[in-house]
C-alpha cells in the first residue's frame, strides 16, 4: 500500500482518537484547505484575476481554519476578524515586497528541474510569488490569533470587570509568550522545508553577497518575516479588539473609563 | 493617549528608511560589481507560442547601468518573457549585481539587501514596541543562536563525508530546542517538561515514519523529487522533517504545559485525571490550527512548480505524484508530531505533577 496513504490514514486515527470529534473537523479542515487551495490554482491557471482569487481563496482558507478549529463562537468571531485584517495587511506588504524584490519563479539553481519545461507559459509568475508569500502566512496568522483570543477570553470571563489597563497588561504577557512559541514553529517549519537549498548553497561555496540578495534564499527569508509580523500583529489587533469589546460591555453599566 | 504610539512609529519609519537607505548605498561592502539601472529601452522581439499553446512574449531591453562601486557606466542587453518564469524584467532604479568574466559582464542577481533588510527592521521594530526590549532581546537572541548553530550543523554535513545526516541535524534540533525553550521559559521546571515531551513526541513521530516506510517499502514515495539535491535526498528529508516536526511538537507542548501548570499553581494536590483532561481538551483546541500553519508552508512551497508543470501540459494525478509528494508526506509527518504531542504531554506533565502531589 501507499506510505503516504498509510501515514494518512494513521493521521486520521491519531486525530478521532485524540480529538474525538473535534480531531474529526480539523482533519476535515486540512482535507478543505486543499481543496481550497486546489480551486486556487486552477483560477489562477485559468488566468482570473489573481489579487481576487487570492483574497477570497484567503478568507476562505482563514474561515475554515478558525470556525472548525474552535467551538466559542466569541473566541472565533474575534478571531476571524483579527487574521482578515492581518492578513490585508501582509497583502498589500507582500506586494510591495514582490514588486521591488521580484521573488517570482525560478533560478539557475533550479535549472536540472526545468529541464525539457517551456518558460515562456503566458502565466505571470509575479501573481504566483504573490500567492505563495500569502498562503504561507495564512496558517501562523490563524493561530496566532486564535490563541491569544481563546486566552484572552478565558481571562475576560474569569474576571469580568477589569480595566483597560490591566486587561492590556494580561495581553502583553500572554501574547509574549504565545509569540516566542509562534514565532520558533514557524523558525523551525521555515528552516526545515528550506534545508536542501540551504545546503546547496554552502556546498557550493556562494559568496555571501548571494545569501542576501539571491532569489530563492531571500523569497524564504521575507515569506518567513511575513509570518512573523503576521503573527505579531495578529496578537496586536486580537488583545486590541477583546479590549474593545470588552469596554463596551461594562459601559453598558458604567458610563465614562 | 495618542502621543507616544505616534511617536514610535515615527522612529520604526525612521529606522526602517535609515537600513534600506545604508543597504541602497552599501554597494563598497560587496567585492564584485554592483551596478544601478539608470536607462532602460526596451521592444518586444517576439511573440511566442509554446507547443502547449501558451502565448508569451518575448522583450529585449538595453539597459544602461552606473557601476556604483567602479565609477564607469556599461550597456548590457536582457531580455525576458513576460511571465518570468526564470527571466527578470528590470527597471529603473533597480540595483544588481554583476559579474565580470573575461571581457563580458553579465547580471548575476538582483540586489535585494536594501529591501530584505528593510522588512527585518520594521519586523524588529515593533517587536521591540510590543514586547519591550528586554523580551525582545531573548527571542532575538534565541532566533541568532539557532541560526548559527544551523550554520554549524551545515558545516560538520559538508566536511564530514562519513556523518551520519539524520543523527546530524537531530543533535541540530535537540540543540535548537533546548536554547529556544531555555531562552523563552527561563531554566523551570516548566522548561524542562516542555523539552522532555517534545524529545519524547518528535522519537515516536519518526519511529512511525520509519516503520511506515520499511513495511511499504516507501512506495508512493518519491526522494528523488526533491531539489537542490546535494546529497542522499531521503536523509535529508528525514533531518528536514525532524527539524520541522519539533518545531511545531515543541510549539503545542509549551502551551499544554503551561496551562497544565496554571492548573498546578490554581490547586497544587489535583489528580492524574485532572490534569490528563485537561491537557487533552486544551490540546484538541489548538491541534487542528497547528497542523495547518506546517500545511501552508509546505503547500505553498511547492505552488510555482505546480504551476508550471500544469502550463506544460501535466496532468492533476502527475503533479500529485511528482510534485506535492513530498509536500504533502511532511505534512501528514507534522500532523502525526502534533496530534501525538497531546497525549504525550498530558501523560509526562500528569504524572510528575500527581506524584509532586502526592510527596508532599
Amino acid at each position: 500500500m501507499n506510505a503516504i496513504g498509510v501515514l494518512l490514514l494513521i493521521l486520521l486515527g491519531l486525530m478521532i482518537f485524540v480529538g474525538r470529534g473535534q480531531g474529526l473537523k480539523a482533519f476535515l479542515g486540512l482535507v478543505c484547505n486543499f481543496v481550497a487551495i486546489f480551486v486556487l490554482i486552477v483560477l489562477i491557471n485559468w488566468q482570473f484575476n489573481p489579487y481576487i482569487v487570492i483574497a477570497v481563496t484567503s478568507l476562505i482558507i482563514l474561515a475554515i481554519a478558525i470556525y472548525l478549529g474552535a467551538d466559542d463562537l466569541e473566541v472565533t468571531n474575534v478571531a476571524f476578524k483579527t487574521s482578515v485584517i492581518v492578513v490585508a495587511i501582509l497583502m498589500v506588504l507582500a506586494r510591495i515586497m514582490q514588486y521591488f524584490g521580484q521573488f517570482q519563479g525560478f533560478a539557475t539553481e533550479n535549472s536540472e528541474e526545468l529541464e525539457g519545461l517551456s518558460m515562456t507559459v503566458g502565466l505571470s509568475f509575479n501573481h504566483i510569488a504573490l500567492a505563495v508569500m500569502v498562503i504561507s502566512v495564512l496558517g501562523a496568522v490563524a493561530e496566532a490569533a486564535m490563541a491569544i483570543t481563546a486566552d484572552l477570553s478565558e481571562v475576560v470571563e474569569r474576571t469580568p470587570n477589569m480595566s483597560a489597563t490591566s486587561l492590556f497588561g494580561h495581553a502583553r504577557i500572554i501574547g509574549g509568550q504565545i509569540l516566542g512559541t509562534a514565532i520558533n514553529t514557524l523558525f523551525f517549519g521555515v528552516l526545515g522545508a528550506n534545508l536542501p537549498l540551504i545546503i546547496w548553497f554552502v556546498r557550493l561555496k556562494y559568496p555571501m553577497a548571494m545569501f542576501f540578495n539571491a532569489k530563492l534564499l531571500t523569497a524564504e527569508v521575507v515569506t518567513m518575516l511575513l509570518g512573523m509580523l503576521g503573527i505579531l500583529l495578529s496578537i496586536w489587533v486580537a488583545s486590541w479588539l477583546v479590549v474593545r469589546a470588552n469596554m463596551q460591555q461594562q459601559k453598558v453599566g458604567i458610563k465614562n473609563e | 493617549m495618542l502621543q507616544k504610539p505616534t511617536k514610535k512609529i515615527i522612529i520604526i519609519v525612521l529606522a526602517v528608511v535609515a537600513v534600506w537607505f545604508f543597504l541602497r548605498n552599501d554597494a563598497f561592502l560587496y567585492h564584485g560589481p554592483v551596478g544601478q539601472v539608470t536607462h532602460v529601452t526596451e521592444k518586444m522581439t517576439q511573440a511566442t507560442t509554446d507547443e502547449h499553446g501558451n502565448d508569451d512574449k518575448v522583450y529585449t531591453q538595453q539597459l544602461t547601468i552606473a557601476v556604483l562601486n567602479r565609477h564607469q557606466t556599461l550597456k548590457l542587453t536582457n531580455t525576458y518573457a513576460q511571465s518570468q518564469v526564470i527571466t527578470n524584467r528590470y527597471r529603473v532604479g533597480d540595483q544588481l549585481l554583476l559579474e565580470t568574466v573575461g571581457e563580458a559582464t553579465h547580471i548575476l542577481s538582483l540586489k535585494r539587501d536594501a529591501w530584505l533588510g528593510g522588512l527585518t527592521t520594521l519586523f524588529v521594530g515593533l517587536l521591540v514596541i510590543y514586547s519591550r526590549w528586554r523580551a525582545t532581546s531573548w527571542l532575538l537572541l534565541s532566533l541568532v543562536l539557532n541560526v548559527v548553530m544551523f550554520g554549524f550543523a551545515i558545516q560538520i554535513d559538508i566536511h564530514d563525508k562519513n556523518a551520519n545526516v539524520l543523527l546530524v541535524f537531530s543533535i541540530l534540533a535537540l540543540c535548537l530546542a533546548t536554547a529556544s525553550l531555555a531562552l523563552v521559559l527561563g531554566k523551570t521546571m516548566q522548561m524542562a517538561l516542555t523539552l522532555v515531551t517534545t524529545i519524547v513526541t518528535t522519537c515516536l513521530t519518526m519511529m512511525i515514519l520509519f516503520m511506515v516506510l520499511a513495511l511499504t517499502h516507501s512506495k508512493g514515495v518519491h526522494f528523488e523529487t526533491m531539489s537542490y539535491v546535494t546529497q542522499l535526498p531521503s536523509a535529508i528529508f528525514m533531518a528536514q522533517t525532524v527539524i520541522g516536526v519539533l518545531g511545531a511538537v515543541m510549539d503545542e507542548s509549551a502551551d499544554i504545559v503551561a496551562m497544565q501548570f496554571g492548573m498546578q499553581r490554581e490547586n497544587a494536590s489535583r489528580h492524574f485525571s485532572d490534569y490528563w483532561q485537561g491537557g487533552l481538551s486544551v490540546g484538541r483546541d489548538i491541534m487542528g490550527t497547528l497542523v495547518n500553519v506546517l500545511f501552508m508552508i509546505f503547500i505553498a512551497e511547492t505552488l510555482p512548480m505546480v504551476f508550471l508543470m500544469l502550463r506544460n501540459g501535466n496532468n492533476w494525478s502527475y503533479i500529485m505524484d511528482q510534485i506535492m509528494n513530498l509536500g504533502i508526506l511532511q505534512t501528514v509527518v507534522s500532523g502525526i508530531g502534533i496530534v501525538l504531542a497531546v497525549p504525550v504531554t498530558s501523560v509526562v506533565v500528569g504524572l510528575v505533577m500527581s506524584r509532586k502531589a502526592v510527596m508532599q
